[in-house]
């Protein structure tokens, strides 16, 4: 994986920027300092801040998938088989005992033994990705039928393809965002969360991602001919890259990004003449 | 009408149980919205036989509870209860066409 090098006037600053140029959250990254920034008179920088960061490494992570989980409970009982005890409903008090129930919320890994079984594979992953997707849009009655890719080596791409899945797009892609959510969830179960991984449902966020590569060059061209920069609205990380991308493969503009998540947003200037 | 209890793998096993009356559950409204619930469920939590799903009418509409295993709440609420939203949001689009609205309660 890619290490990129960004710098800022405060090592805050230079690891947004990174977050930025690798377009993933903070915990999907890793940092190098290389040099912490030193401010001079009157406050001026003298020297920015320098950080290397890269996309966490799929590591091992501490978790298993329930198909480990199952061939571990044994291997000749079909899954959902009594093997696991029931008590935990059963022996439920009727109402709500307040104190666990806060708890098991907040409740730490649990350091089971078969937290040490090695993570499974990105193409694993995809293909549970793709059997819960293909899940979901059965139990909506669609006809949907999901595709996984794996891209960058460790990226999941999971597409559900199909007519009339508008209903799991929602409104602003709303229902979408969600699916994604849960799709991360049912795959990347267990305390560390590593690889990343984007849905799509019916081609929405390829579109989505076309206007927007297309409304940064329109940005960038006004940015060209007025000499004036601006400001785009805030966006998550995933669509800052896009943008920052867009614009990296233009003359005469470059793009930062500016203020806190999640109003986080990318602005788009002209070059400044080398000096 | 009164509560339709589905508990997880009751359906096959007490039909009683399952559906009062009706004899196609497929008929009742939020079925799709109960049926999607069900399944996000049981596929977060490590133990599917102790997801059940409840699910009661009133003025407002469907109020579904949902009860799993000891150790796997967690797994269904998420950090700040990101994914009890997510599965709140995809449950009501699945509620959509019925035109009922469902409100989804994590119960232990």
């Amino acid at each position: 994986m890619e290490w990129v090098e960004t710098t800022g006037r405060t090592v805050e600053e230079a690891k947004d920027a990174a977050l930025d140029r690798l377009g993933v959250d903070e915990r999907d990254a890793e940092f190098d300092v290389l040099e912490e920034a030193r401010s001079g008179l009157f406050g001026r920088v003298r020297q920015e801040a320098r950080v290397r960061a890269r996309v966490r490494p799929d590591h091992p992570r501490p978790r298993v998938d329930r198909r480990e989980r199952r061939r571990q409970g044994g291997e000749s009982t079909p899954a959902s088989a009594g093997n696991r005890p029931r008590a935990a409903s059963s022996g439920r008090p009727g109402g709500g005992s307040g104190a666990d129930s806060a708890d098991a919320v907040d409740v730490a890994p649990r350091d089971d033994a078969d937290d040490m079984l090695p993570a499974p594979s990105s193409e694993e992953q995809a293909e549970e990705a793709r059997a819960f997707l293909d899940g979901l849009a059965a139990a909506f009655g669609l006809q949907g039928v999901s595709e996984v890719e794996i891209v960058d080596g460790d990226q999941i791409e999971a597409r559900l393809v199909g007519d009339g899945l508008g209903l799991l797009i929602g409104p602003k892609g709303q229902t979408l965002a969600a699916v994604q959510d849960l799709t991360r969830a049912v795959v990347q179960r267990g305390p560390r969360r590593g690889g990343r991984m984007r849905v799509d449902v019916g081609g929405y966020q390829q579109r989505r991602r076309e206007a927007l590569v297309r409304f940064a060059r329109q940005t960038a061209e006004q940015v060209k001919d007025s000499g004036v920069a601006v400001s785009m609205e805030p966006m998550p990380a995933y669509d800052r890259k896009v943008v920052h991308d867009t614009i990296n493969d233009l003359a005469g503009v470059q793009s930062r990004s500016e203020g806190e998540e999640p109003r986080r947003q990318v602005l788009i200037m002209p070059d400044v003449p080398a000096d | 009408m009164g509560a339709v209890h589905v508990a997880g793998g009751a359906v096959s096993d007490s039909p009683a149980q399952a559906v009062d009356d009706d004899d196609d559950a497929n008929q009742l409204p939020g079925a799709t919205a109960t049926d999607v619930l069900e399944y996000l469920v049981k596929a977060l939590v490590d133990d599917e036989d102790a997801v059940e799903v409840d699910v009661d009418e009133d003025r407002r509409g469907l109020r579904m509870q949902v009860r799993v295993g000891a150790g796997d709440m967690g797994r269904v609420i998420g950090r700040r209860g990101r994914i009890a939203n997510a599965i709140r949001t995809v449950v009501r689009a699945a509620a959509a066409p019925d035109g009922v609205a469902v409100d989804v309660d994590f119960v232990d």
